[in-house]
């Protein structure tokens, strides 16, 4: 009986959800109603990717991190490069690399040296000089492979790479603006000396030199990864871009979270402040870089037969035949949606096994409660705080690239994205993983419904005509829906945080 | 006796208030010292200076001669302090096996000492699967001093144990914070001057973020006139 | 006067006189060519330096950050725009009809969501304003906003147009930004504004002492609105249109910077922040090309990590050490210094 009565919201949610369910599919045919719920779980799905982690960190943290969006959008560029022509990665990434295994340097640096104010600001401007210098005529659009290249082909212009040499001159002015900005980020107070231990040093140098090893043999062997990489079944290289995906996410996350949010734990509200210039800059950056179009990524062979056998008449069948449609109720539906539906679940069961079953998922859990607790336990609750980033990050840039094939790369699709992650988190409640997943499958089906009424309109009992709405009405209906259950119960559905 | 703490004239601000002023103490191992006071005197502000919640600006806190003013509160947590703090903060979303897990700090900590909690707290073995949050006021107490037993902590900080509870169950809990003292330092801030006057040896007495006086809790029973200004008759 | 309004009031009168300035340096007649620019540039600044006020009365004395900002700018000038081009008002009523629909608009909002802290109120702000976005992009609605296009050809009285009168235009923009900050100065220093930094410091104290921060709060809501509503109308006069660019959140981002380049909490920050704002756009634009919003975004993101109390807001709390550093040099120097127990020191303010 406790049950019922201390789950009260969330039974009479699911009921009243129900017959909305059921009013509003009455006219439909059983078919479309599938159909409907499919697309809906679908959507779900993506939002989930992204809401989880949103909802994860805030709980966690409390910082709202509204660049969120962004590590989706970012992942999604990375992996459609990866999958379309990784040229563009391979000469900018070794850049990056240098950079940060410079700046790594910092708190080693910390230890000998620690420069006055004005010999900071010097350093500080000479290193951003530096970098200047390093990406000065950098080729950008030239090395960009554009939607309407053949997924898996060479980039037209062989010229579109510079020679090694001068490559590797802006690789060693990347490593050495990194390792200026290092003295000019160092203090003595932050060289973490009793922390980080003989160990610990010898483990940064270790990463350090793994960073810049992988560099160079990105570098130098760029020619050869690249042909490598186009050689391989789209199949491989859609695994290869989700992996890519995913990583850009999480290891963004990671700096964002050490270099840009750490410091302005002290002032919250900065901290939002921070990240919504971030949200500005990733937007320009993608913009910049590949063009305010977007772009269209080819659907990996799994999803791609078009023959005369297909649709593929059911499940079993598909995994013969490997169609991009598969018959549902006697209606075509297309299966790579199902893949992503399929990767919600999946990452759905993870987290939950994470959470549930892992020492660290203790500590989260405990710690989206009362995370100052967790630390007077003992326990490093920064190091958590930046893997738990990482790792909402890393899901978002996963959903990013699981996201392309369906619905492509724009830049638009970071905000748009977030903004239906926030209703998500709204809705099932700040900090709770299986609230995000409910929510993500309100907003899903409601999405899905609001385009079918887009379509052909709904038809309610009392009604002469149906009624039709753009699709703006559409994307418009989840945002009510937030804001009502925001005045009903402020800590969502399933929330675990006091509003 | 050494001293496993002291205090040296420290300063603690939260935001713009200067919450302390220039409190020092001295706790020697293997006592159990109390910090007694009004509500907002700054006790627990005393107890989070101390761990390192709420570092202090000035002054310094040494443990085992070691000053951590400024450190991490993990790392000073790590050094061998535990704190069970008011209000008792139990995760209530996670079982009791999960909450006394959580505070390992070796592996196999919980194995070694679970005898001698679950020795301490017969009551807790039997609630061991449930989540925190559906055990009762004293229940929680119990797991709360439980939790700073499970690693090797040399100090515990405890802050008003009482409060809230049923008089029978604080009999219970001042038994058990009585054969803790064997092996650990116990720093004791309780408004409840019963309590406090059973429990400790010595105390130091605080009043709007300042110190009063300190002493031999036998001598502080005596004064009516301190007790009565400082801590309401009681 | 005090003497703290004395660099102001210089500003002022350094604006007034500006055209007639720019005229006899270039030799252009008023109406023309360099001077007839420079009055564009400024009264855009003077439109954006009013709705960066609006927004610093949330967030720098209330506390209270919205991302939704834009939502009523926007709708003050779509307001003015339907009501001059369709309805067929006349300019005062569509005004009056401005500030009471934006009064009406913020009276909603605020009590919705007020009734919730923090982020979520921040997420709600959001909300509306992206709503707002739709609606007014969405094609339903075309025959009245335009759709994605936006309404033009709006049409005002020959004397205040901005095409055939741009002084008088700029001369209104002017006396628009000027009393709207009187007001806000007024408002601020009064006992209401008081308890608004009260329950920006420290909300809980506040309702403990007794205050109805809730009402407070929909009072500094509602005057925010119609502050930037009037000054989204005075954006649709100046444009002769109002597009779905004014509603979207790159307006609220803009409102952002401003309030953050000039100082929190300051009212006449975020003003300078507009005009810096502006004439640095229009020199990155000038000198880095396409890459100019991406520098902007980056100033901000290093503006918010090092100088976070924005240009007024830093001379505030270290301007004052410096003058007195500069001070007692030149006492020493003029040997009429004394050892004077210096009493005040700024209070850093905690956000």
């Amino acid at each position: 009986m406790t049950f019922f009565r201390s789950n009260r919201t969330l039974l009479i949610t699911i009921a009243v959800a129900i017959i909305i369910v059921f009013l509003a599919t009455r006219g439909m045919s059983a078919p479309t109603a599938v159909s409907i719920l499919l697309s809906g779980l679908t959507l779900g799905s993506l939002f989930f990717l992204v809401a989880s982690g949103l909802s994860l960190i805030f709980g966690l943290m409390d910082v709202l991190n509204f660049a969120h969006g962004s590590l989706f959008m970012l992942g999604a560029y990375a992996g459609w490069t990866i999958y379309t022509n990784p040229r563009l990665i391979l000469n900018t990434a070794p850049l990056g690399f240098a950079l940060i295994a410079g700046v790594m340097l910092m708190p080693i640096v910390a230890r000998k040296i620690s420069l006055p104010r004005v010999a900071r600001y010097v350093a500080a401007l000479l290193a951003a000089a530096l970098v200047l210098l390093s990406v000065r005529d950098f080729p950008l659009q030239k090395l960009v492979a554009f939607g309407t290249t053949v997924s898996g082909q060479v980039v037209a212009t062989v010229d579109a790479q510079e020679s090694l040499n001068a490559m590797l001159t802006r690789f060693a002015l990347m490593l050495v603006a990194g390792i200026v900005l290092s003295f000019a980020w160092a203090r003595r107070e932050k060289a973490n000396e009793e922390t980080e231990g003989t160990k610990g040093t010898w483990s940064r140098i270790g990463a350090m030199t793994g960073l810049l090893v992988a560099a160079l043999v990105m570098l130098f062997g760029r020619d050869a990864m690249e042909q490598v990489v186009l050689g391989t079944d789209s199949n491989l290289r859609f695994v290869i871009a989700l992996l890519v995906g995913a990583g850009t996410g999480a290891g963004l996350g990671a700096l964002m979270e050490f270099g840009l949010i750490r410091p302005l734990y002290a002032r919250p509200i900065y901290q939002v402040l921070l990240t919504l210039g971030l949200v500005f800059i990733f937007d320009q950056v993608v913009r910049l870089v590949w063009g305010p179009a977007g772009a269209f990524m080819q659907m990996p062979g799994w999803f791609a037969n078009t023959g005369k056998e297909c649709p593929a008449p059911n499940l079993i069948d598909w995994f013969g035949l490997h169609c991009d449609a598969i018959l549902v109720l006697g209606r075509p539906f297309p299966s790579y949606r199902l893949f992503i539906i399929l990767v919600g679940v999946v990452m759905l069961i993870g987290i939950g096994a994470l959470l549930r079953g892992s020492r660290l998922g203790m500590i989260i859990r405990a710690g989206v409660q009362d995370s100052a607790m967790v630390e007077a336990l003992g326990i490093n609750v920064r190091r958590v705080f930046t893997i738990v980033f990482a790792l909402g990050a890393g899901l978002a840039g996963l959903g990013g690239v699981v996201a392309t094939p369906f619905l492509g790369v724009y830049p638009g699709m970071a905000l748009e994205f977030l903004l239906q992650a926030f209703i998500v988190v709204v809705i099932g409640g700040l900090g709770s993983v299986p609230g995000a997943a409910l929510g993500a499958l309100v907003v899903g089906l409601a999405r899905a419904y609001g385009d079918q009424v887009v379509l052909t309109g709904i038809q309610l009992p009392f009604m002469t005509e149906p009624f039709t709405g753009s699709p703006a009405i559409a994307r418009a209906s989840t945002v009510l829906i937030m804001v009502i259950v925001l005045l009903l119960k402020p800590t969502g559905l399933l929330g675990k945080k006091e509003g | 006796m050494p001293n496993i703490l002291a205090l040296d004239t420290i300063h603690t601000f939260i935001g713009q208030f200067h919450i302390l002023e220039g409190i020092s103490l001295e706790v020697p191992e293997g006592s159990i010292t109390a910090l007694l006071g009004r509500n907002g005197a700054g006790k627990t502000t005393t107890l989070k200076s101390i761990i390192g919640l709420t570092p202090p600006r000035k002054g310094t806190v040494k443990f085992d001669n070691v000053d951590v003013r400024g450190r991490r509160a993990f790392d000073i947590a790590a050094m061998g302090i535990g704190f069970v703090p008011e209000h008792r903060a139990i995760f209530r979303d996670l079982t009791v096996l999960e909450n006394l897990k959580l505070a390992e700090r070796k592996k196999g900590d919980f194995e070694k000492h679970q005898g001698m909690i679950f020795d301490l707290f017969p009551d807790l073995k039997r609630l061991i699967k449930l989540p925190g949050g559906q055990l009762s006021g004293g229940q929680q107490q119990m797991l709360a001093i439980a939790r700073v037993l499970v690693p090797d902590n040399r100090l515990l900080l405890i802050d008003e144990p009482s409060e809230g509870l049923a008089p029978v169950i604080i009999e219970q809990m001042m038994e058990a914070i009585r054969t803790l003292t064997s092996h650990v330092t116990v720093l004791l801030v309780e408004q409840n001057f019963r309590v406090a006057s059973q429990l400790a040896d010595r105390y130091y007495l605080i009043d709007d973020g300042k110190p009063v006086q300190n002493g031999k809790m036998q001598d502080l029973v005596q004064d009516r006139a301190t007790i009565h200004k400082y801590l309401g008759a009681k | 006067m005090s003497r703290k309004n004395l660099p102001l009031l210089i500003l002022l009168i350094l604006l007034v006189i500006f055209p007639f300035a720019l005229t006899l340096v270039t030799g252009q007649p008023i109406d023309k060519g360099a001077p007839r620019f420079w009055q564009g540039l400024l009264i855009q600044v003077y439109i954006l330096a009013v709705f960066a006020l609006s927004y610093d009365l949330l967030m720098g004395y209330l506390g209270i950050l919205s991302f939704g900002h834009a939502l009523f700018f926007g709708t003050g000038a779509y307001a003015l725009g339907i009501l001059l081009k369709y309805a067929h008002w006349s300019l005062p009523a569509a005004l009056l009809a401005v500030v009471a629909l934006t009064a009406a608009q913020s009276l909603f909002i605020g009590l919705l969501s007020l009734r919730v802290r923090g982020v979520y109120f921040t997420m709600l702000t959001l909300a509306f304003a992206t709503v707002g976005f739709i609606l007014v992009e969405a094609s339903d609605f075309r025959n009245w906003t335009g759709a994605e296009d936006g309404l033009h050809g709006i049409e005002l009285p020959d004397f205040i147009s901005p095409i055939l009168n741009r002084l008088t235009f700029y001369f209104v923009a002017l006396a628009f930004a000027v009393v709207i900050y009187l007001l806000a100065r007024r408002m601020v220093d009064s006992p209401s504004g008081r308890v608004w930094q009260a329950i920006r410091e420290n909300e809980p104290r506040a309702i403990s002492i007794g205050y109805n921060t809730l009402w407070f709060k929909v009072q500094g809501v509602v005057i925010s609105g119609i502050i930037a509503g009037l000054a989204g109308a005075l954006n649709a006069m100046w444009e002769l249109s109002a597009t779905p660019q004014m509603m979207d959140s790159g307006m609220t981002i803009n409102a952002l910077l401003m309030t953050i380049i000039g100082g929190v909490g300051t009212l006449i920050g975020p003003m300078l922040g507009a005009a810096v704002l502006q004439l640095l756009g229009y020199t990155l634009n000038a000198t880095l090309g396409a890459v100019w919003q991406l520098a902007i975004g980056i100033l901000y993101v290093l503006l918010v990590l090092f100088l976070p109390y924005g240009i007024v807001g830093t001379w505030r709390n270290h301007g004052a050490s410096w003058q007195q550093v500069w001070r007692e040099r030149i006492e020493k120097w003029m040997g009429t210094d004394q050892v004077t127990k210096r009493g005040s020191s700024n209070v850093k303010r905690e956000t």
